[in-house]
């Protein structure tokens, strides 16, 4: 039996680089969206970014978007992916561009702009999700009341 | 006549053709025809690199003469240089390229 390798070149320990937040997001923009969509999202460049949620326990389980095939754009959708699962929706829409550019260093300084985009693009989608969630009708604590027929 | 140069194979590429030929020609003035752009593929983007001897000439060269210099971005993203390239020097991917040209068409593009 040998032992597993631990080089680099072996490595399971995914980076929060732009070129690895690529590759993933790649693959993730190819997914099919969760139920909660935010409106598509377009900058004056013909970008465009639509972002949707998987919500658990109110809070974020996972992001998902469909993003033009830009790989700054791509890589600050995933890292805004990785970056906010576990959040809580409210908390999630405080993150900024600003935050985004910060958490992601060795993005070239024209591409930045991006960062506006995919974090516009999630805020749709959050909004989706808060009035998706405001909509529902609130629970009773009656199981007679709250029953889908009551409801109606 | 106005080309526009794609460094897209690695080997002696840009340290010969580029940093002994075409550059020198440019310097002088008698490369022959007007250079509206050059784009980098893979290792190539290093030349872009601040520091880069070639680099600093060639960046020179593309202010005077008006003349595009873009490296590819998913290239400069990995190797991690995206954020170490000339100032003003853009990446972009074709759509970039295409735009940054279309207000100085080539009528010839040059694959090295």
């Amino acid at each position: 039996m040998t032992a597993a390798c631990r080089e680099a070149c072996c490595s399971v320990t995914p980076r929060f680089t732009v070129t690895e937040l690529f590759e993933r997001g790649f693959r993730r923009n190819r997914a099919a969206p969760f139920a909660l969509e935010g409106d598509a999202i377009a900058d004056a460049e013909g970008n465009s970014a639509r972002f949707s949620l998987a919500l658990e326990a109110d809070r974020i389980a996972e992001i998902r978007f469909r993003a033009s095939s830009c790989t700054t754009l791509i890589a600050y959708s995933e890292a805004l992916n990785e970056l906010l699962a576990g959040f809580r929706p409210d908390m999630a829409a405080q993150f900024t561009p600003q935050d985004l550019v910060a958490a992601l260093p060795g993005v070239h300084p024209l591409k930045q702009n991006r960062a506006v985009l995919a974090v516009a693009a999630l805020r749709a989608a959050l909004l989706t999700a808060a009035t998706h969630h405001t909509a529902r009708p609130r629970e009773s604590g009656d199981p007679a009341l709250d029953s889908p027929l009551a409801r109606e | 006549m106005k080309v526009a140069y794609i460094f897209a194979t690695s080997r002696h590429t840009v340290s010969y053709v580029l940093g002994k030929m075409i550059l020198p020609q440019l310097e002088e003035n008698r490369h022959g025809v007007d250079v509206a752009g050059m784009f980098f593929f893979e290792d190539n983007n290093y030349v872009l690199v601040k520091g880069n001897p070639t680099g600093e000439r060639l960046v020179q060269v593309a202010k005077a003469k008006g003349m595009l210099l873009m490296g590819c971005d998913q290239c400069c993203y990995e190797r991690e240089i995206a954020d170490k390239l000339f100032d003003g020097v853009p990446i972009g991917c074709f759509p970039d390229l295409y735009k940054a040209l279309s207000g100085n068409m080539p009528d010839q593009i040059i694959t090295l």
